[in-house]
Parts: C-alpha cells; sequence; structure tokens
C-alpha cells in the first residue's frame, strides 16, 4: 500500500477533487454559448487519472486496482452522459461493470455496483429502452438488499477512492451518501414503472422514496409535503384510508417545517418574504384541500355502503357495517405494524398525534360521521383563508363545492327530517349568491355545476318537507306556500341550465354536446315532474301545470326519437317519461271534462 | 437523432395514415399495353381518391373538434435557413397535405396530424387569416388565447411579431389591426373600451414591461382574475389604447424592455416568454348590456434549455444534485391515477397563466413552431395540453341510480294505469 501515500497518489487525489470541482461547482457558472466548458476539463482530468492509475499501482490488490478503475470509468461515463454523448458515455459506464466483474462485493465498492447501475438505467431510459432500465435498476434494488442483509456497516463513498486515508468520510457521512444512492435507484424505479404503466407498483416505490428522504434529512419540506398529500390522494382512489391518512399527516407535519409564515407586512418590505409567504400559505391551503377531500370521499364512501335502493340509511346495512368495521380494525392494527410510516425520530409523534384527530373507517351514524364533517369542514375554512374569492375565483368555488358535499353527506346520516332540511338550506345559502354573481360567460362550466346542483338541492328540500308534513298530516296553507316555493326554485335552476345550453340567439341545438347530454335530459325529466307535482286548488292552474308537465316529457322522448343514441345515456328517465306521455293524457282529459262540467 | 413527440389524445385520429397503395403496375409485364394502361389508369384513380378521401375526413374531423371549442393546434414549417443549407442538413420534416406533417426519424417516417400545416412557402397572411375568427370570438366575450411554441431558432417570434423591421408582421400587430377594424364596423351597434398589459415571464417571475429598470424589479406582478370573470394583472400597468397605432406603439415600448440582449445562441429570439393581455369590454348600445372578451398573445421562450437537461416525458428525470429535490415524484404520483379528487401541483407559473386560457370555455389556437431539419418539443408541451382536460359537469347527474325520485314516479305511473286515483300533488 505504500503507492498510497506516494507522491504520484497525492497527485491523482488533487486531480479528482479538481475534476470533481470542475463537474460540479465550476460547469454551472459556464457560458450558454459553451456550456461543457468545466465538464470537458475534468474530463481530461479524469483520463490523466486514468492513466496514471493504470502504470502505477500495479502492486495493490487485484479487486482494489479494478475498482478503482472501474470508479474513473464510471465518472468518465457520467461526463459523457452529461455532455450529450450518449454512446461514449454507455461504453465507460459498461468499462466500469466489466472491470466490477472481477470484484465481490464489498464495503470498498457496493456504492459503486449500485450507481453505475443507476446511471445505465437512466441512459437507458433515454433511449426508449424502458425495460433494459428496468433491468439495471432492479439488481441495483436487489443488490442493496442483499448488502444489508449480509454486510450492513457503512460502505465506502465513491469519491473516498481518491483520497488519502486520513480524509476518509465519517460513518454518518457514508451511511448518508450510500443511502441516498439507494434513495435515487427506488427514485427512477418509480419512474421507470409509471412509464410501463404499472400504477400500483410506481405508488409503492413513491411511497418507499418519500420515507427514506424523510428518514436521512434529504428533502425539501415544501416538495415532500405536497409530493405525500398526492400520494394521499392515490390512497384514496383506492379506499385505502389508513394510508391515505396517514400521507397528510405527515404532509401537514412536514410543511410546518418549512418555517412560519412571513407577514403582511414583511411581504410588503421585501420581494423575497412576498413569495415565501405566498409559497407557504399556498402549499399549506393545498394541503387542506387534499384532507377535504380525504373527509368528503370517506363520508361518501361510506354512504354507499350504507345507502338503500332509494339513497336512505339502511338500517340492516348499518348493523352489518357495525361488525365488519370490528373485525376489520383488529386486522388493520395488525397490519399496521408492517406498514411503510413516515417519520424521522423528531416527527413521527407529531404525525401520529395529527392522525389521531381523524378517523380513518367509515362512520356508522351520525355522531361517527358529523366528528369528520367537522374536521372536514376547519379544513375548508383554512383552505379559504388563502383561496379567496377574488383572484381564485376557481378554487374557492371547487373548495365551496366541496363544503356544500360535505354537508350532502351528513344529512344522510342525520335521522331528525327538520335538521336533514337545515343542512340543505346551509348548502342552497352559500351556492345560491355565488351562482347568481359569477359570469356565466366565463365561468360556463362553474355556473352548470352551481345551477345543477342548487336545483337538486332545492328538489331534496322540498321532498323533506313534504315528508315532515305528511308525517304531521297537516297540510296547512303555510306548508303548501314553502313547499311550491321550494318547487318553483328548483324549477327555476335546472331552467337556468337548461338555458345554458341554448345558443346566444336563445335556440335550442338539435344535437346535445356528450358532456351535458345527460344532464340536461336529466333537467327536462326533473322539470316536468316538479311542473305536475305543484300544489294549487284552481283547476286550471293545476291543468296548466299538467301541459307543462307532459311537454316536458314529451321532450325527452321526442329528442331520443330523433337521436337514439342518446338512448343509452338515459335509459331510466326515458322509459319513465314514455309512460308519463302515454298516461298524462288520460288524466289531463280528465281534469279537462271536470273543469268543463263546473262551469 | 430525432425526438419526437406524440400529441396524446388530441390531435391523434387517422389510421388511414398506414394505409398503403398497392402499386399494381410491376407485376404486369405480359399484359397487353392497352390492358396495363388501364391499370394505370385505375391506379391514378384510386390513389387521387384516397387522397381527397384522406383530406375531407381530416377536414370533416376538424370542422367537429372546432365545435367541441377545443384546443387547436397548427403546425408551421418554416424554410431552411441559410446556415443550415450550408451545412448540407437534409429536410426532415415535410408538409404532406393541408392537415399532417411527416417526420424522418431514426425509425422510419412519422406522421402527425395537425388541424393546419403551413410550409415555408406560406406567408404571414396565410397564417393570420385562419387567426382572424379567433379574434371576433374575443370581442363576443370569449376568452381566446392565441400562442406560438417550438425551439429556439424554429420562427416562434416570427409568427407572433414579425420581422424586426416589420416588413412582414406577425399575429401581434396584425390582431392588433384586427381588433380595431372590427370595432369600428360594430361602432354604431356598441361602445368598446380597449385596455391591455404587456408582461415578460423571466425565470417564473412577472415583469410589467410598460415599466422599466429598477422599477420594474421591484414590482410583483400577478395574474388574477375576478368573479365576474376579468383578468387582471395585479401589480402592473393597464393601458387604455384607442387605435391600432397606439396599442403598436406601447408594443414597441413594451419590447424594448424586454430581456432580450442577454440572449447570445439566438439574436433574434430570447428567454422570455412574452404575455400580451388585450380586454375588450363592450355595452351594447340598444339593450345596455355589457361584455369582456380577453385575447391573449404569447410568444413563448425557446425550449432548448429543456431538452438539454433531459425533459423528454419518457426519459428518467435524473435526481437533483445541488438541491435534494426530487422533482419528478411529483409527476409519477400524480399519474398513478387519472381520478385523484385533488392534484395540488401547479408546476410553473406558465402553465398557471395559461391554464386560465385552456379550461371550460376558452378558445385556444396553439401555433407549433418547426425547423424543417429539426423537431424538438418538450415537456410544456404535455403539461399545456394536460391542462386542457375537461372536467364533467355535474357528478350528481351522471349517476343512473334508482333514486327516491323514481321509485316515487314509478309507484305514480301504478296507480295512473291501474285507474286509481291519485291526488293532484303525487303526479
Amino acid at each position: 500500500m505504500a503507492s498510497t501515500y506516494s507522491h504520484e497518489w497525492r497527485a491523482v487525489c488533487d486531480k479528482f477533487n479538481n475534476a470533481q470541482d470542475l463537474s460540479e461547482v465550476e460547469s454551472r457558472k459556464d457560458p450558454e454559448n459553451d456550456p461543457f466548458r468545466s465538464k470537458y476539463k475534468a474530463r481530461e482530468l479524469l483520463r490523466e487519472i486514468y492513466c496514471s492509475l493504470k502504470n502505477f499501482d500495479v502492486d495493490s490488490p487485484a479487486g482494489s486496482r479494478a475498482a478503482k478503475l472501474g470508479a474513473v470509468e464510471y465518472y468518465l461515463g457520467v461526463n459523457h452522459v452529461e455532455t450529450e454523448e450518449l454512446s461514449a458515455g454507455e461504453e465507460h459506464l459498461m468499462n466500469c461493470m466489466t472491470l466490477l466483474e472481477k470484484c465481490s462485493i464489498s464495503p470498498e465498492n457496493v456504492s459503486l455496483f449500485i450507481q453505475v447501475r443507476n446511471q445505465l438505467g437512466i441512459l437507458w431510459a433515454g433511449r426508449d429502452e424502458i425495460e433494459k432500465a428496468q433491468g439495471f435498476l432492479e439488481t441495483a434494488e436487489a443488490m442493496y438488499i442483499r448488502y444489508m442483509k449480509e454486510d450492513g456497516q457503512p460502505p465506502m463513498d465513491l469519491t473516498e477512492f481518491f483520497v488519502a486515508e486520513e480524509e476518509a468520510l465519517p460513518q454518518q457521512e457514508r451511511t448518508k451518501r450510500f443511502e441516498m444512492a439507494y434513495t435515487h435507484t427506488l427514485y427512477y424505479l418509480a419512474q421507470v414503472y409509471k412509464n410501463l404503466e404499472q400504477y400500483e407498483k410506481a405508488g409503492g416505490y413513491c411511497h418507499s422514496t418519500l420515507q427514506r428522504q424523510l428518514e436521512f434529512n434529504q428533502f425539501l419540506p415544501l416538495e415532500w409535503a405536497i409530493n405525500a398529500a398526492t400520494l394521499s390522494q392515490y390512497y384514496i382512489t383506492k379506499t385505502l384510508y389508513m394510508e391515505g391518512r396517514h400521507c397528510l399527516s405527515a404532509a401537514s407535519v412536514i410543511a410546518d417545517l418549512a418555517g412560519e409564515v412571513p407577514s403582511e407586512a414583511a411581504a410588503q418590505e421585501s420581494e423575497a418574504e412576498a413569495e415565501k409567504r405566498d409559497q407557504l400559505r399556498q402549499k399549506r391551503a393545498e394541503i387542506a384541500r387534499c384532507w377535504i377531500k380525504y373527509c368528503l370521499n370517506l363520508l361518501q364512501d361510506a354512504k354507499k355502503l350504507l345507502e338503500d335502493n332509494i339513497g336512505e340509511l339502511d338500517m340492516d346495512r348499518q348493523a352489518e357495517l357495525r361488525a365488519t368495521r370490528l373485525k376489520e380494525e383488529e386486522e388493520k392494527e395488525r397490519g399496521r405494524k408492517s406498514a411503510v410510516l413516515f417519520g424521522s425520530s423528531d416527527t413521527f409523534d407529531s404525525i401520529c398525534g395529527l392522525e389521531e384527530k381523524v378517523s380513518c373507517v367509515f362512520p356508522v351514524d351520525f355522531e361517527e360521521a358529523r366528528a369528520i364533517f367537522l374536521v372536514g369542514q376547519t379544513y375548508v375554512n383554512q383552505a379559504k383563508e388563502y383561496f379567496e374569492m377574488d383572484g381564485h375565483v376557481t378554487d374557492h368555488i371547487e373548495i365551496l363545492q366541496d363544503h356544500s358535499a360535505l354537508f350532502k353527506a351528513l344529512a344522510f346520516f342525520e335521522e331528525d327530517l327538520e335538521r336533514r332540511c337545515k343542512m340543505h338550506k346551509r348548502r342552497v345559502d352559500m351556492m345560491e349568491p355565488i351562482c347568481k354573481d359569477l359570469n356565466a360567460q366565463y365561468y360556463l362550466l362553474v355556473c352548470r355545476q352551481l345551477q345543477f346542483e342548487l336545483a337538486e338541492t332545492y328538489y331534496e328540500m322540498m321532498d323533506l318537507k313534504l315528508a315532515v308534513a305528511n308525517k304531521q298530516d297537516d297540510l296547512d296553507a303555510h306548508t303548501v306556500k314553502k313547499f311550491n316555493h321550494l318547487c318553483s326554485s328548483s324549477t327555476k335552476f335546472y331552467q337556468m341550465f337548461l338555458d345554458s345550453v341554448r345558443s346566444p340567439e336563445g335556440k335550442w341545438p338539435e344535437k346535445l354536446e356528450d358532456e351535458v347530454l345527460r344532464p340536461a335530459l336529466v333537467a327536462k325529466f326533473r322539470v316536468a315532474r316538479l311542473h305536475s307535482r305543484l300544489i294549487s286548488s284552481s283547476k286550471t292552474i293545476q291543468l296548466e301545470n299538467l301541459n307543462r308537465s307532459l311537454e316536458c316529457y314529451n321532450f325527452v322522448v321526442q329528442y331520443c326519437k330523433d337521436n337514439p343514441e342518446a338512448k343509452s345515456a338515459i335509459e331510466t328517465e326515458l322509459e319513465l317519461s314514455e309512460e308519463m306521455v302515454s298516461l298524462l293524457p288520460l288524466k289531463i282529459n280528465r281534469l279537462q271534462a271536470n273543469l268543463a262540467s263546473s262551469n | 437523432m430525432f425526438v419526437v413527440y406524440v400529441f396524446r389524445g388530441v390531435l391523434i385520429h387517422s389510421t388511414l395514415g398506414c394505409l398503403t397503395i398497392c402499386s399494381l403496375s410491376c407485376t404486369v409485364s405480359s399484359i397487353p399495353c392497352w390492358q396495363l394502361k388501364q391499370v394505370r389508369e385505375e391506379n391514378r384513380k384510386v390513389v387521387e381518391n384516397y387522397t381527397s378521401e384522406r383530406t375531407m375526413r381530416k377536414k370533416y374531423y376538424n370542422m367537429v373538434e372546432d365545435m367541441k371549442g377545443k384546443i387547436r393546434v397548427f403546425c408551421r414549417i418554416r424554410p431552411m435557413s441559410r446556415t443550415e443549407a450550408a451545412q448540407g442538413g437534409a429536410i426532415a420534416v415535410g408538409r404532406l397535405d393541408d392537415y399532417s406533417v411527416t417526420v424522418e426519424t431514426s425509425r422510419g417516417p412519422r406522421e402527425f396530424q395537425f388541424d393546419r400545416v403551413f410550409s415555408g412557402e406560406s406567408s404571414q397572411e396565410d397564417v393570420f387569416q385562419d387567426t382572424n375568427r379567433l379574434i371576433q370570438s374575443a370581442i363576443d366575450g370569449f376568452n381566446v388565447c392565441i400562442f406560438a411554441y417550438g425551439q429556439t431558432g424554429s420562427g416562434k417570434t416570427f409568427t407572433m411579431v414579425g420581422d424586426r423591421d416589420q416588413r412582414s408582421p406577425g399575429i401581434m400587430p396584425r390582431a392588433f389591426n384586427a381588433v380595431f377594424d372590427i370595432l369600428q364596423e360594430n361602432a354604431t351597434k356598441f361602445d368598446f373600451k380597449v385596455s391591455v398589459y404587456m408582461l415578460e415571464l423571466y425565470n417564473d417571475r412577472l415583469q410589467d414591461l410598460f415599466v422599466s429598470g429598477a422599477e420594474a424589479q421591484s414590482r410583483r406582478v400577478e395574474i388574477k382574475r375576478n368573479r365576474k370573470g376579468l383578468v387582471f394583472a395585479q401589480g402592473a400597468e393597464t393601458k387604455e389604447a384607442s387605435s391600432a397605432g397606439e396599442l403598436f406603439a406601447m408594443f414597441q415600448q413594451a419590447c424594448a424592455n424586454r430581456h432580450n440582449a442577454a440572449t447570445k445562441m439566438n439574436v433574434e429570439s430570447s428567454r422570455s416568454h412574452l404575455i400580451i393581455g388585450i380586454m375588450v369590454e363592450s355595452r351594447n348600445l340598444t339593450n345596455g348590456s355589457v361584455s369582456f372578451g380577453k385575447l391573449s398573445l404569447v410568444d413563448l421562450a425557446g425550449s432548448e434549455r429543456a431538452a438539454k437537461t433531459g425533459a423528454k416525458d419518457d426519459q428518467l428525470k435524473e435526481a437533483n444534485s445541488i438541491n435534494k429535490s426530487l422533482s419528478a415524484l411529483g409527476d409519477v404520483i400524480s399519474a398513478l391515477s387519472s381520478d385523484l379528487p385533488h392534484i395540488p401541483y401547479r408546476n410553473s407559473k406558465l402553465t398557471q397563466i395559461m391554464q386560465d386560457s385552456l379550461g371550460g370555455n376558452a378558445k385556444t389556437l396553439m401555433v407549433v413552431n418547426v425547423s424543417p431539419s429539426d423537431c424538438n418539443l418538450d415537456e410544456t408541451l404535455t403539461s399545456l395540453i394536460y391542462a386542457t382536460r375537461v372536467k364533467t359537469i355535474t357528478n350528481i347527474a351522471q349517476r343512473n341510480l334508482e333514486s327516491k325520485e323514481i321509485a316515487q314516479l314509478k309507484e305514480v305511473i301504478m296507480k295512473l294505469r291501474s285507474g286509481q286515483p291519485v291526488e293532484d300533488e303525487e303526479v
């Protein structure tokens, strides 16, 4: 090992340091018309190192010499890839692979084993040969796992091939760099599986990557938090609420690590503070929105499990869900221990603390549903603080729509009809002013959504009012008035929606666009129904309402006759409309006759 | 090497492109001359029919797309430059017909479909003709956006702005004239107010081009929309214009304030995005109704830097060695499922700004500029197209559940059918 301390060896180490500095630091300052100047200089130095190594060091153990040469080949390979000379880069990297074949995996070289495969993975993916990339990366993954199982001591870093012994890195730093290289392997694999459309696998690798970033303290808090929050949304689509909640709790805790939000005053003072203020507020509001979706989906999914065929709470199903939930909870408790958890030593407790604030199992009754609703509502208010109406119109309205949906889901669990009705009233109160205020030309889509939802909400309230009155068995003038008011309000918003489908000249299109086909026909169908439900003591008005109703049913039937391809979109409603078209005239005739005879 | 991008879901529609017409004439040596002639004639007709049928199909397709109001994409191939010709570069990109482009790649030719294709011979007038009616839409109260896209040196600025002496002006100056021409025509029916802001997006920072120097540096500009749909550039100056000439003068002032000087690679173009917003407020003189329209004209910066750092879609994105960012992770996660309830990503200011012009009922035209000897379009394209995903109007209406209401109505029908008396309010 005498040569390690020789004068030449010192020169090699210095050259290597120089090359590293040129490649990593100097290159960033290269002019745009000569973007690779420093990289080319670094390449020259690496070549010189290679020649020197070939000439001396012959007496060191074969494996160590080969690994050293391999490391230079690796750096040369990376250098060529970075300067867009892919084939030359590939050649050097493959030389490195060949040299490594002579070695067995050891703490000295395992890092090189993994990193050269990472690089080859990137290279082949760039050539659209994803499977080839996958091969290299999966081998790297397997090597890491085996090394950690069989050896596990912190291995040497690549740069340590070229430093004097006294400058060896501390254990902690070695671990950090080695683990980082493996984190990158997983990060690349996540991308590979995404490109191969193996989304479940890709999701798993994203999760592991995030977990390792946190564990080894290699992350930017806001970026990490947003990624974790997005991952939660994926878990929600898979109804994996425990995982989703875990991601969100971690996202919230880590986003807080990004620091305090600068005050408005500070933001006015400096551009940097203003930018920071905006970033922090925006990202935190985004995470709040992911929480809203979590609460909302949990409630909605529970509702789907519990409702009967007319959308009411089914007692049998409720009992059933209670029972299965008990069983599942035990299983989950066990599964939890093996799940991939986020957290470094100082964040783990806060993440768990936040998790405890909201359930991750389906609510079965009003109390449980309400607890989830309240958490969701808190996040609604948080999100609205940043996404104000002025300037963030679309976002603000989306949040309101979620708030309304939270109420709607909660109402399902409420047994008291009066109170249920009040919840729907809250929905109307938050949406109606906005719907009236928005410019329908620019916010066509949003306006239509709001109109439709308002119409449905009024419809719901009307049904509830009637149910309450039926229970009390008295239909006084006041109730009738109220009922008719709700009925007309619902009609009004369906009508507004239908008017939005018309051309600027007020003409109804011959053919409805795909995205409005079903909504428009449903709206017509509902309007038909609403007209016939209006209560009036005057026979003339009754007749008028029935005729309007018939007109609307006729419209649905006629439209589907003219456009047979629409039938499949509205099967049930069409069938009923056809029946009504044949039956309603009889009733109208009877009423007419009645009216004539009484005159 | 060529990098070829497929415009996912937006443009590709024709499988006819793969169809080849068999040449019949090579196996007919034993056939008499008159027969040969006849076969040749038939062959020619087949090719002719095929070509015209293909053109028609594409035309109809475009008409349908147009009616849907989706983003429309034009492709403009610029002529070979003198440097390219001198280097002896081969022409690899060609216009097949009005709607398709073929690109010679290392793996053989590939065809791309566009709403319109312009070749090197097409003039600025030709390109503008097809954009003119969009300007009418803006005046009618729509949100219209026209932007050019492509590699540095592919002719974006020529398309949008024109040459330096304005001997062949591009879309922007022509649009200024067109706006005021249309306003003039309708002056008896409407009362118009035209205002404009001009911004530069440089290094993800918006800058007001109506102010210069240090003052511009200290201003924080953001593009926002209010509930009336009015777009406003918070912190930036909005100026009123009463004629095309005035508008053009402002444009020239703005151009002078741009970051042009810093660019060495391409003298004519720059690293900055130029964003011009022209707001038209019109009051109907007969009924007093007011509508707001907006025309956004955007000259995007070149994309060669992005190509250098490997921004191609299928490529793996490397870990950033300088900071701890694993930037592609977010992209992977958002791609895991097509129906994530909420996607908290707002990649860049540019996407954010453009998004308003792409979603909903906006009308958008993108001109993809390509050089005939090269073709390189980066991820911005993907993310912009991604931004056009239409959302459903009403999830509620999509469900075909046996709802309460349907159950009720079924009951009513039963009663009506059996002749039972039905309470009036139950029908």
